[in-house]
Protein backbone atom coordinates (compact mmCIF):
# COMPACT_ATOMS: atom_id res chain seq x y z
CA UNK A 1 0.00 0.00 0.00
CA UNK A 2 1.08 3.51 -0.58
CA UNK A 3 0.38 5.27 2.38
CA UNK A 4 3.01 2.30 4.12
CA UNK A 5 5.69 2.97 1.24
CA UNK A 6 5.72 6.03 2.54
CA UNK A 7 6.24 5.27 6.40
CA UNK A 8 10.24 5.80 7.55
CA UNK A 9 11.14 3.67 9.93
CA UNK A 10 15.35 4.06 9.88
CA UNK A 11 17.38 6.49 8.10
CA UNK A 12 19.94 6.99 5.60
CA UNK A 13 21.49 9.51 3.04
CA UNK A 14 21.87 13.21 3.17
CA UNK A 15 19.14 15.17 5.32
CA UNK A 16 18.41 19.08 5.10
CA UNK A 17 20.13 18.91 8.78
CA UNK A 18 23.31 18.91 6.71
CA UNK A 19 21.99 20.91 3.82
CA UNK A 20 23.38 24.68 3.12
CA UNK A 21 20.08 25.67 2.20
CA UNK A 22 18.54 24.33 6.08
CA UNK A 23 18.69 27.12 9.11
CA UNK A 24 16.50 25.26 12.16
CA UNK A 25 18.66 27.61 14.90
CA UNK A 26 15.76 28.05 17.70
CA UNK A 27 16.52 31.90 18.27
CA UNK A 28 16.75 32.63 14.48
CA UNK A 29 13.34 30.96 14.11
CA UNK A 30 11.99 32.49 16.94
CA UNK A 31 13.31 35.90 15.32
CA UNK A 32 11.79 35.11 11.73
CA UNK A 33 8.46 34.05 13.65
CA UNK A 34 7.72 37.09 15.63
CA UNK A 35 4.83 36.43 18.33
CA UNK A 36 6.33 32.47 18.36
CA UNK A 37 7.28 33.32 21.87
CA UNK A 38 4.17 35.06 22.88
CA UNK A 39 2.41 31.57 23.10
CA UNK A 40 4.76 28.91 22.46
CA UNK A 41 8.87 28.20 21.80
CA UNK A 42 11.87 28.02 19.62
CA UNK A 43 13.29 25.59 22.45
CA UNK A 44 10.21 23.53 22.57
CA UNK A 45 9.91 19.45 21.88
CA UNK A 46 6.88 19.83 19.54
CA UNK A 47 9.56 21.93 16.70
CA UNK A 48 12.15 18.83 17.23
CA UNK A 49 14.21 19.86 14.82
CA UNK A 50 12.20 21.46 11.73
CA UNK A 51 13.62 24.73 10.03
CA UNK A 52 13.32 26.65 7.32
CA UNK A 53 14.34 25.73 3.94
CA UNK A 54 15.89 28.67 2.31
CA UNK A 55 15.98 27.19 -1.23
CA UNK A 56 12.39 26.18 -1.32
CA UNK A 57 10.78 28.23 1.22
CA UNK A 58 9.38 25.53 2.84
CA UNK A 59 9.16 25.07 6.60
CA UNK A 60 9.70 21.43 7.49
CA UNK A 61 11.80 18.70 9.21
CA UNK A 62 15.83 18.67 9.65
CA UNK A 63 15.54 14.67 8.69
CA UNK A 64 14.04 15.46 5.13
CA UNK A 65 15.76 15.57 1.61
CA UNK A 66 15.77 16.50 -1.55
CA UNK A 67 17.42 16.28 -4.75
CA UNK A 68 18.94 19.99 -4.40
CA UNK A 69 20.74 18.89 -1.18
CA UNK A 70 23.65 20.81 -1.30
CA UNK A 71 26.06 19.55 1.76
CA UNK A 72 27.60 21.88 4.29
CA UNK A 73 31.73 23.12 4.22
CA UNK A 74 31.88 22.53 7.80
CA UNK A 75 29.90 20.43 10.41
CA UNK A 76 27.30 23.45 11.64
CA UNK A 77 24.44 21.90 12.38
CA UNK A 78 21.64 24.47 14.03
CA UNK A 79 19.36 21.63 15.74
CA UNK A 80 19.20 18.21 17.77
CA UNK A 81 17.71 14.62 17.40
CA UNK A 82 15.39 14.75 20.09
CA UNK B 1 15.11 41.62 1.15
CA UNK B 2 14.00 40.32 4.24
CA UNK B 3 14.73 36.73 3.51
CA UNK B 4 18.77 37.78 2.07
CA UNK B 5 18.84 39.36 5.55
CA UNK B 6 17.79 36.38 7.59
CA UNK B 7 19.59 34.20 5.57
CA UNK B 8 22.69 36.12 6.46
CA UNK B 9 22.06 36.21 9.77
CA UNK B 10 21.20 32.91 10.10
CA UNK B 11 24.19 31.51 8.62
CA UNK B 12 26.00 33.67 11.52
CA UNK B 13 23.79 32.27 14.17
CA UNK B 14 24.45 28.31 12.89
CA UNK B 15 27.96 28.64 14.16
CA UNK B 16 27.00 29.94 17.92
CA UNK B 17 24.38 26.61 18.00
CA UNK B 18 26.39 23.90 20.10
CA UNK B 19 26.49 20.77 17.57
CA UNK B 20 25.73 18.11 19.41
CA UNK B 21 24.03 19.12 23.00
CA UNK B 22 21.74 16.78 24.43
CA UNK B 23 18.50 17.15 23.58
CA UNK B 24 18.23 16.83 27.79
CA UNK B 25 19.62 19.71 27.44
CA UNK B 26 18.70 21.77 24.46
CA UNK B 27 14.61 21.78 24.74
CA UNK B 28 12.87 23.68 27.23
CA UNK B 29 10.90 20.80 28.07
CA UNK B 30 13.47 19.16 29.37
CA UNK B 31 14.67 21.78 31.67
CA UNK B 32 11.00 22.46 32.70
CA UNK B 33 11.16 18.43 34.18
CA UNK B 34 14.58 18.69 35.42
CA UNK B 35 14.10 21.86 37.32
CA UNK B 36 10.63 21.02 38.12
CA UNK B 37 11.42 17.36 39.80
CA UNK B 38 14.66 18.99 41.21
CA UNK B 39 12.87 21.23 43.56
CA UNK B 40 10.19 18.61 44.50
CA UNK B 41 12.44 15.89 45.09
CA UNK B 42 14.89 19.24 47.32
CA UNK B 43 11.62 20.05 48.90
CA UNK B 44 10.71 16.27 50.33
CA UNK B 45 14.12 16.05 51.08
CA UNK B 46 13.79 19.64 53.41
CA UNK B 47 10.64 17.57 54.99
CA UNK B 48 12.39 14.24 55.66
CA UNK B 49 14.57 16.40 57.60
CA UNK B 50 12.14 17.89 59.84
CA UNK B 51 12.70 21.64 57.75
CA UNK B 52 10.85 22.94 54.73
CA UNK B 53 11.76 24.93 51.48
CA UNK B 54 8.83 27.30 52.64
CA UNK B 55 11.65 29.93 53.92
CA UNK B 56 12.84 30.04 50.28
CA UNK B 57 8.77 29.70 48.47
CA UNK B 58 7.74 32.90 50.04
CA UNK B 59 4.56 33.99 49.23
CA UNK B 60 2.07 37.23 50.25
CA UNK B 61 -0.51 37.21 52.66
CA UNK B 62 -3.52 38.30 52.61
CA UNK B 63 -3.44 42.01 53.39
CA UNK B 64 -6.19 45.21 53.94
CA UNK B 65 -4.40 48.26 54.42
CA UNK B 66 -0.82 49.60 53.13
CA UNK B 67 0.34 49.98 56.45
CA UNK B 68 -0.24 45.94 57.19
CA UNK B 69 1.77 45.42 53.33
CA UNK B 70 4.64 47.14 54.83
CA UNK B 71 4.80 45.41 58.13
CA UNK B 72 4.08 42.27 56.22
CA UNK B 73 7.46 43.53 53.40
CA UNK B 74 9.51 44.56 55.89
CA UNK B 75 9.84 41.12 57.44
CA UNK B 76 10.03 38.86 54.32
CA UNK B 77 11.83 41.36 52.50
CA UNK B 78 15.25 39.07 52.29
CA UNK B 79 13.08 35.80 51.81
CA UNK B 80 11.83 37.56 48.23
CA UNK B 81 15.49 38.77 47.23
CA UNK B 82 16.90 34.87 48.38
CA UNK B 83 13.79 33.75 46.11
CA UNK B 84 15.34 35.81 43.07
CA UNK B 85 18.78 34.95 43.56
CA UNK B 86 17.59 31.45 43.56
CA UNK B 87 15.47 31.58 40.39
CA UNK B 88 18.10 34.08 38.80
CA UNK B 89 20.42 31.13 39.37
CA UNK B 90 18.78 28.05 37.79
CA UNK B 91 17.36 30.34 34.88
CA UNK B 92 20.17 31.36 33.69
CA UNK B 93 21.47 28.29 33.54
CA UNK B 94 18.69 26.98 31.71
CA UNK B 95 18.96 29.66 29.33
CA UNK B 96 22.93 30.12 29.06
CA UNK B 97 22.17 26.46 27.88
CA UNK B 98 19.65 27.17 25.05
CA UNK B 99 21.88 30.11 23.77
CA UNK B 100 21.14 32.98 25.66
CA UNK B 101 23.77 35.45 27.05
CA UNK B 102 23.47 35.66 30.83
CA UNK B 103 24.11 39.68 30.52
CA UNK B 104 20.46 39.75 28.53
CA UNK B 105 18.84 37.27 30.24
CA UNK B 106 19.37 38.46 34.33
CA UNK B 107 18.18 41.90 33.77
CA UNK B 108 15.27 40.85 31.98
CA UNK B 109 14.30 38.26 34.88
CA UNK B 110 14.69 40.77 37.21
CA UNK B 111 12.43 43.02 35.54
CA UNK B 112 10.09 39.91 35.01
CA UNK B 113 10.62 39.08 39.26
CA UNK B 114 10.18 42.66 40.44
CA UNK B 115 6.41 42.76 38.21
CA UNK B 116 5.22 40.26 39.08
CA UNK B 117 5.98 40.20 42.77
CA UNK B 118 3.89 43.87 42.71
CA UNK B 119 0.94 41.35 40.67
CA UNK B 120 1.23 38.73 43.48
CA UNK B 121 1.51 41.37 46.02
CA UNK B 122 -1.84 43.28 44.80
CA UNK B 123 -3.60 40.04 44.09
CA UNK B 124 -3.33 39.05 47.99
CA UNK B 125 -5.24 42.54 48.75
CA UNK B 126 -8.82 42.00 50.18
CA UNK B 127 -10.45 44.20 47.94
CA UNK B 128 -8.81 42.78 44.66
CA UNK B 129 -11.75 40.40 43.67
CA UNK B 130 -14.23 43.67 44.21
CA UNK B 131 -11.94 45.08 41.62
CA UNK B 132 -11.74 42.14 39.25
CA UNK B 133 -7.62 42.25 39.41
CA UNK B 134 -7.09 38.66 39.17
CA UNK B 135 -3.44 38.08 39.03
CA UNK B 136 -2.93 36.38 36.11
CA UNK B 137 -5.19 39.07 34.21
CA UNK B 138 -3.47 41.80 35.45
CA UNK B 139 -0.37 40.27 34.43
CA UNK B 140 -1.19 39.94 31.07
CA UNK B 141 -2.73 43.22 30.99
CA UNK B 142 0.24 44.80 32.27
CA UNK B 143 2.68 43.40 29.70
CA UNK B 144 0.85 43.77 27.07
CA UNK B 145 0.68 47.69 27.84
CA UNK B 146 3.95 47.54 28.42
CA UNK B 147 4.81 46.03 25.18
CA UNK B 148 2.09 47.45 23.04
CA UNK B 149 1.69 51.30 24.80
CA UNK B 150 5.17 51.75 26.27
CA UNK B 151 7.73 49.38 24.36
CA UNK B 152 10.55 47.48 25.35
CA UNK B 153 14.49 46.61 23.81
CA UNK B 154 14.66 43.82 22.23
CA UNK B 155 16.98 42.03 24.05
CA UNK B 156 14.97 42.05 27.26
CA UNK B 157 13.17 39.35 25.67
CA UNK B 158 15.91 37.19 27.08
CA UNK B 159 14.26 36.84 29.89
CA UNK B 160 10.37 36.31 28.73
CA UNK B 161 10.44 32.97 28.01
CA UNK B 162 6.75 32.32 28.13
CA UNK B 163 7.34 28.36 27.74
CA UNK B 164 9.47 26.98 29.75
CA UNK B 165 8.01 28.69 33.01
CA UNK B 166 4.36 27.41 31.94
CA UNK B 167 6.12 24.49 31.59
CA UNK B 168 7.70 24.36 35.11
CA UNK B 169 4.55 25.57 36.53
CA UNK B 170 2.75 22.27 35.00
CA UNK B 171 5.18 20.00 36.31
CA UNK B 172 5.22 21.37 39.75
CA UNK B 173 1.56 21.15 39.65
CA UNK B 174 1.66 17.58 39.08
CA UNK B 175 3.21 17.03 42.39
CA UNK B 176 -0.27 18.82 43.75
CA UNK B 177 -2.33 16.38 41.79
CA UNK B 178 -3.14 12.30 42.92
CA UNK B 179 -1.91 10.53 40.46
CA UNK B 180 -5.20 8.35 41.21
CA UNK B 181 -6.88 11.22 39.88
CA UNK B 182 -4.93 11.32 36.59
CA UNK B 183 -6.36 7.72 36.27
CA UNK B 184 -9.70 8.37 37.15
CA UNK B 185 -10.78 11.49 35.12
CA UNK B 186 -7.37 10.81 32.16
CA UNK B 187 -9.71 8.87 30.00
CA UNK B 188 -12.67 11.38 30.31
CA UNK B 189 -10.06 13.81 29.74
CA UNK B 190 -8.77 12.29 26.56
CA UNK B 191 -12.54 11.33 25.18
CA UNK B 192 -13.94 14.79 25.97
CA UNK B 193 -10.47 16.07 23.77
CA UNK B 194 -10.42 14.25 21.29
CA UNK B 195 -13.91 14.34 20.21
CA UNK B 196 -13.47 18.32 20.24
CA UNK B 197 -10.56 18.18 18.48
CA UNK B 198 -11.04 16.05 15.78
CA UNK B 199 -14.73 17.90 15.10
CA UNK B 200 -12.69 21.53 15.27
CA UNK B 201 -9.84 20.51 13.33
CA UNK B 202 -12.31 18.68 10.67
CA UNK B 203 -14.29 22.36 10.58
CA UNK B 204 -11.17 24.67 10.15
CA UNK B 205 -9.77 22.02 7.71
CA UNK B 206 -12.80 21.84 5.31
CA UNK B 207 -13.87 25.51 5.26
CA UNK B 208 -10.49 26.37 4.48
CA UNK B 209 -10.47 24.18 2.15
CA UNK B 210 -13.85 25.29 0.68
CA UNK B 211 -12.36 28.91 0.43
CA UNK B 212 -9.69 27.56 -1.92
CA UNK B 213 -6.62 27.64 0.98
CA UNK B 214 -3.77 25.21 0.54
CA UNK B 215 -4.27 21.86 1.79
CA UNK B 216 -0.71 22.45 3.86
CA UNK B 217 -1.67 26.08 5.89
CA UNK B 218 -5.84 24.42 6.22
CA UNK B 219 -4.26 21.93 8.73
CA UNK B 220 -1.21 24.47 10.24
CA UNK B 221 -4.45 26.66 10.57
CA UNK B 222 -6.23 23.38 12.30
CA UNK B 223 -4.27 22.33 14.44
CA UNK B 224 -3.29 25.57 15.89
CA UNK B 225 -7.52 25.86 16.88
CA UNK B 226 -7.87 22.50 17.68
CA UNK B 227 -4.59 20.43 19.33
CA UNK B 228 -2.75 23.22 21.18
CA UNK B 229 -2.55 26.47 19.39
CA UNK B 230 0.60 27.69 18.49
CA UNK B 231 2.87 24.28 19.74
CA UNK B 232 0.75 22.95 17.70
CA UNK B 233 0.67 24.82 14.43
CA UNK B 234 4.20 25.23 14.18
CA UNK B 235 4.77 21.24 14.85
CA UNK B 236 2.63 20.16 11.71
CA UNK B 237 4.47 23.09 9.56
CA UNK B 238 6.91 21.15 9.92
CA UNK B 239 5.43 17.52 9.54
CA UNK B 240 3.95 18.44 6.09
CA UNK B 241 6.62 20.80 4.79
CA UNK B 242 4.26 24.27 5.03
CA UNK B 243 4.93 27.31 2.84
CA UNK B 244 7.63 30.10 4.90
CA UNK B 245 4.57 31.88 5.31
CA UNK B 246 1.75 29.99 6.53
CA UNK B 247 3.40 29.47 10.25
CA UNK B 248 2.81 33.38 11.01
CA UNK B 249 -1.13 32.99 9.65
CA UNK B 250 -1.74 30.54 12.59
CA UNK B 251 0.23 32.36 14.65
CA UNK B 252 -1.43 35.22 14.41
CA UNK B 253 -4.84 33.90 14.42
CA UNK B 254 -4.02 32.00 17.84
CA UNK B 255 -2.48 34.70 19.66
CA UNK B 256 -5.47 37.24 18.73
CA UNK B 257 -8.09 34.33 19.79
CA UNK B 258 -6.25 33.17 22.79
CA UNK B 259 -6.21 36.68 23.92
CA UNK B 260 -9.97 37.30 23.67
CA UNK B 261 -10.65 33.96 25.59
CA UNK B 262 -8.42 34.31 28.24
CA UNK B 263 -10.83 36.96 29.54
CA UNK B 264 -13.97 36.07 27.62
CA UNK B 265 -14.23 32.30 29.38
CA UNK B 266 -13.91 32.91 32.85
CA UNK B 267 -16.12 36.10 32.34
CA UNK B 268 -18.63 33.93 30.97
CA UNK B 269 -18.05 30.85 32.95
CA UNK B 270 -18.69 33.36 36.11
CA UNK B 271 -21.87 34.81 34.30
CA UNK B 272 -23.39 31.17 34.51
CA UNK B 273 -21.67 30.41 38.10
CA UNK B 274 -20.13 27.10 36.81
CA UNK B 275 -17.99 24.86 39.53
CA UNK B 276 -14.39 25.89 39.57
CA UNK B 277 -13.84 21.93 38.15
CA UNK B 278 -16.22 22.33 35.79
CA UNK B 279 -14.98 25.87 34.43
CA UNK B 280 -11.62 24.77 34.25
CA UNK B 281 -12.82 21.83 31.67
CA UNK B 282 -14.45 24.23 29.50
CA UNK B 283 -11.49 26.61 29.85
CA UNK B 284 -8.75 23.38 29.09
CA UNK B 285 -11.34 22.09 25.91
CA UNK B 286 -11.45 25.47 24.45
CA UNK B 287 -8.54 27.68 24.97
CA UNK B 288 -5.55 26.96 22.80
CA UNK B 289 -2.27 27.74 24.04
CA UNK B 290 -1.09 26.06 27.88
CA UNK B 291 0.39 29.22 28.90
CA UNK B 292 -3.18 31.54 27.85
CA UNK B 293 -5.46 28.66 29.50
CA UNK B 294 -4.44 28.58 32.67
CA UNK B 295 -4.15 31.97 33.03
CA UNK B 296 -8.20 31.43 32.43
CA UNK B 297 -7.89 28.84 34.70
CA UNK B 298 -6.51 30.05 37.53
CA UNK B 299 -8.42 33.71 36.91
CA UNK B 300 -11.72 31.66 37.24
CA UNK B 301 -10.74 29.25 39.77
CA UNK B 302 -9.31 32.30 41.88
CA UNK B 303 -13.38 33.30 42.15
CA UNK B 304 -14.10 30.52 44.41
CA UNK B 305 -15.04 31.11 47.83
CA UNK B 306 -15.28 34.83 47.18
CA UNK B 307 -19.12 35.13 47.49
CA UNK B 308 -20.07 34.91 44.06
CA UNK B 309 -22.00 31.64 44.25
CA UNK B 310 -19.05 29.38 42.22
CA UNK B 311 -18.59 26.50 43.78
CA UNK B 312 -15.09 24.04 44.16
CA UNK B 313 -11.31 25.27 44.83
CA UNK B 314 -9.45 27.20 43.10
CA UNK B 315 -6.84 24.09 42.67
CA UNK B 316 -10.09 22.45 41.19
CA UNK B 317 -9.92 24.66 38.05
CA UNK B 318 -6.65 24.28 37.34
CA UNK B 319 -6.53 20.40 38.05
CA UNK B 320 -9.30 19.72 35.29
CA UNK B 321 -7.95 22.37 33.02
CA UNK B 322 -4.60 20.42 32.95
CA UNK B 323 -6.19 16.93 32.71
CA UNK B 324 -8.40 18.10 29.18
CA UNK B 325 -5.74 20.17 27.95
CA UNK B 326 -2.14 18.22 28.76
CA UNK B 327 -3.41 14.62 29.21
CA UNK B 328 -6.47 15.30 26.36
CA UNK B 329 -4.71 17.52 23.88
CA UNK B 330 -0.91 17.98 23.90
CA UNK B 331 0.32 14.68 24.32
CA UNK B 332 -1.18 14.09 21.04
CA UNK B 333 0.68 16.21 18.97
CA UNK B 334 3.01 13.87 17.69
CA UNK B 335 0.38 11.63 15.93
CA UNK B 336 -1.51 14.63 15.01
CA UNK B 337 1.60 15.93 13.08
CA UNK B 338 2.63 11.93 11.83
CA UNK B 339 -0.76 11.17 10.69
CA UNK B 340 -0.99 14.75 8.83
CA UNK B 341 2.30 14.35 7.13
CA UNK B 342 1.81 10.98 5.95
CA UNK B 343 -1.80 12.20 3.90
CA UNK B 344 0.32 14.99 2.79
CA UNK B 345 3.04 13.00 1.10
CA UNK B 346 0.67 10.29 -0.12
CA UNK B 347 -2.85 12.17 -0.90
CA UNK B 348 -2.29 15.78 -1.41
CA UNK B 349 0.22 17.29 -3.82
CA UNK B 350 3.68 16.21 -3.58
CA UNK B 351 6.30 19.12 -2.10
CA UNK B 352 9.34 19.67 -3.94
CA UNK B 353 11.44 17.39 -0.95
CA UNK B 354 11.02 13.50 -1.47
CA UNK B 355 11.74 12.10 1.99
CA UNK B 356 9.15 9.36 3.75
CA UNK B 357 7.41 10.38 7.08
CA UNK B 358 9.87 8.96 10.14
CA UNK B 359 7.58 7.28 12.74
CA UNK B 360 9.98 8.21 15.00
CA UNK B 361 8.17 11.85 14.94
CA UNK B 362 5.40 10.37 17.05
CA UNK B 363 8.38 10.74 20.10
CA UNK B 364 10.32 13.91 18.69
CA UNK B 365 7.14 15.88 19.01
CA UNK B 366 5.76 14.66 22.33
CA UNK B 367 6.06 17.65 25.12
CA UNK B 368 8.38 16.09 27.44
CA UNK B 369 7.25 18.29 30.30
CA UNK B 370 4.16 16.17 30.02
CA UNK B 371 6.81 12.95 31.95
CA UNK B 372 7.98 15.54 34.47
CA UNK B 373 4.12 16.06 35.58
CA UNK B 374 3.13 12.83 35.94
CA UNK B 375 6.17 11.86 37.50
CA UNK B 376 6.09 14.64 39.95
CA UNK B 377 1.76 13.12 40.45
CA UNK B 378 3.19 9.99 40.74
CA UNK B 379 6.00 10.90 43.36
CA UNK B 380 3.96 13.20 45.80
CA UNK B 381 1.07 10.30 45.52
CA UNK B 382 3.64 8.04 47.07
CA UNK B 383 4.70 10.45 49.57
CA UNK B 384 1.81 11.56 50.60
CA UNK B 385 0.45 7.90 50.79
CA UNK B 386 -0.12 6.36 54.56
CA UNK B 387 -0.91 10.01 55.97
CA UNK B 388 -4.45 10.20 57.65
CA UNK B 389 -5.78 12.90 56.55
CA UNK B 390 -5.00 14.95 59.89
CA UNK B 391 -1.31 14.46 59.39
CA UNK B 392 -1.65 15.60 55.95
CA UNK B 393 -3.41 18.84 57.03
CA UNK B 394 -0.66 19.41 59.83
CA UNK B 395 2.36 18.20 58.36
CA UNK B 396 2.61 17.49 54.94
CA UNK B 397 0.66 19.79 53.37
CA UNK B 398 2.52 23.30 55.50
CA UNK B 399 6.05 21.28 54.91
CA UNK B 400 5.52 19.83 51.49
CA UNK B 401 2.70 20.89 49.29
CA UNK B 402 2.43 24.78 50.23
CA UNK B 403 5.65 25.67 49.14
CA UNK B 404 5.62 23.74 45.53
CA UNK B 405 1.96 25.86 45.25
CA UNK B 406 3.57 28.51 46.24
CA UNK B 407 6.90 27.96 43.59
CA UNK B 408 4.03 27.09 40.71
CA UNK B 409 2.25 30.38 41.00
CA UNK B 410 5.31 32.01 40.97
CA UNK B 411 6.26 30.24 37.68
CA UNK B 412 2.82 30.83 35.80
CA UNK B 413 2.78 34.53 37.08
CA UNK B 414 6.15 34.89 35.36
CA UNK B 415 4.50 33.25 32.55
CA UNK B 416 1.47 35.16 32.26
CA UNK B 417 3.51 38.51 32.73
CA UNK B 418 5.77 36.85 29.53
CA UNK B 419 2.43 36.48 27.50
CA UNK B 420 1.61 40.07 27.74
CA UNK B 421 5.25 41.23 27.00
CA UNK B 422 5.80 39.52 24.15
CA UNK B 423 2.45 39.99 21.78
CA UNK B 424 3.61 42.98 20.10
CA UNK B 425 0.17 43.38 18.01
CA UNK B 426 1.91 45.58 15.47
CA UNK B 427 4.29 42.34 14.67
CA UNK B 428 1.71 39.79 13.97
CA UNK B 429 1.64 38.67 10.42
CA UNK B 430 -1.78 39.91 8.63
CA UNK B 431 -3.80 36.62 8.61
CA UNK B 432 -6.11 37.37 5.72
CA UNK B 433 -9.33 37.30 5.91
CA UNK B 434 -10.11 33.64 4.67
CA UNK B 435 -8.00 32.19 6.97
CA UNK B 436 -9.57 34.23 9.21
CA UNK B 437 -13.05 33.07 8.31
CA UNK B 438 -11.72 29.05 8.72
CA UNK B 439 -9.96 29.09 11.83
CA UNK B 440 -12.63 31.60 13.46
CA UNK B 441 -15.50 28.85 12.33
CA UNK B 442 -13.47 26.19 14.27
CA UNK B 443 -13.70 28.53 17.20
CA UNK B 444 -17.12 28.97 17.63
CA UNK B 445 -17.11 24.90 17.24
CA UNK B 446 -14.77 24.54 19.58
CA UNK B 447 -16.03 26.78 22.53
CA UNK B 448 -20.17 25.44 21.86
CA UNK B 449 -18.90 21.69 21.54
CA UNK B 450 -16.57 22.13 24.63
CA UNK B 451 -19.47 24.14 26.63
CA UNK B 452 -21.66 20.78 25.79
CA UNK B 453 -19.36 18.70 26.78
CA UNK B 454 -17.55 19.80 29.99
CA UNK B 455 -20.88 21.03 31.58
CA UNK B 456 -23.95 18.95 30.22
CA UNK B 457 -22.48 15.51 29.22
CA UNK B 458 -19.33 15.34 31.93
CA UNK B 459 -19.94 18.28 34.63
CA UNK B 460 -20.97 15.98 37.15
CA UNK B 461 -17.35 14.32 36.55
CA UNK B 462 -15.42 17.70 35.92
CA UNK B 463 -17.47 18.93 39.55
CA UNK B 464 -15.95 16.84 41.19
CA UNK B 465 -12.40 16.94 40.64
CA UNK B 466 -10.17 16.12 44.28
CA UNK B 467 -6.64 17.66 44.44
CA UNK B 468 -4.32 17.30 47.13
Amino acid sequence: MKIFDSIQLGHSGPTCQQCVHFQNDPAVIEDVYRGLTAMSSGFASVRDRDGLCQYHQIYLSARDSCPRFAARKDDRVGGYND
Amino acid sequence: MATTTTTNETETAGIKQPSGLSPFLAKEDWWAVWLGLGIIILAYIFYLSGSSISWIAVAPAKWSTLSQLGTQLSTTAVRYLALLGAFLVLFTIVTSFIGQKPKAFIPSFIFVFTLSTIIYILGNWDQASRYNLEPPLVALVLGLIISNVIGLPRWLDAGFRVELYIKLGIVLLGATLPFTLIIWAGPVAILQASIVSVVTFLTIFFVARKLGLDHRLAAVLGAGGAVCGVSASIAVAGAVRAKKEDPPIAISLVVFWAIIFIFALPLVSRTLHLPTGVGGAWIGTSEFADAAGLAAAQSYGGLAGKNLGISGTADQALASYTLIKVIGRDVWIGIWSFVLALIAVTVWERSETNAKVPVGQIWWRFPKFVIGFLVASILTTVIVHGNTLADYNKLVKPALIAPITSLRTWAFTFSFLSIGLTTRFRELANAGSKPFVAFTAGVIVNVILGYILSVVVFGHYWAGVVTH
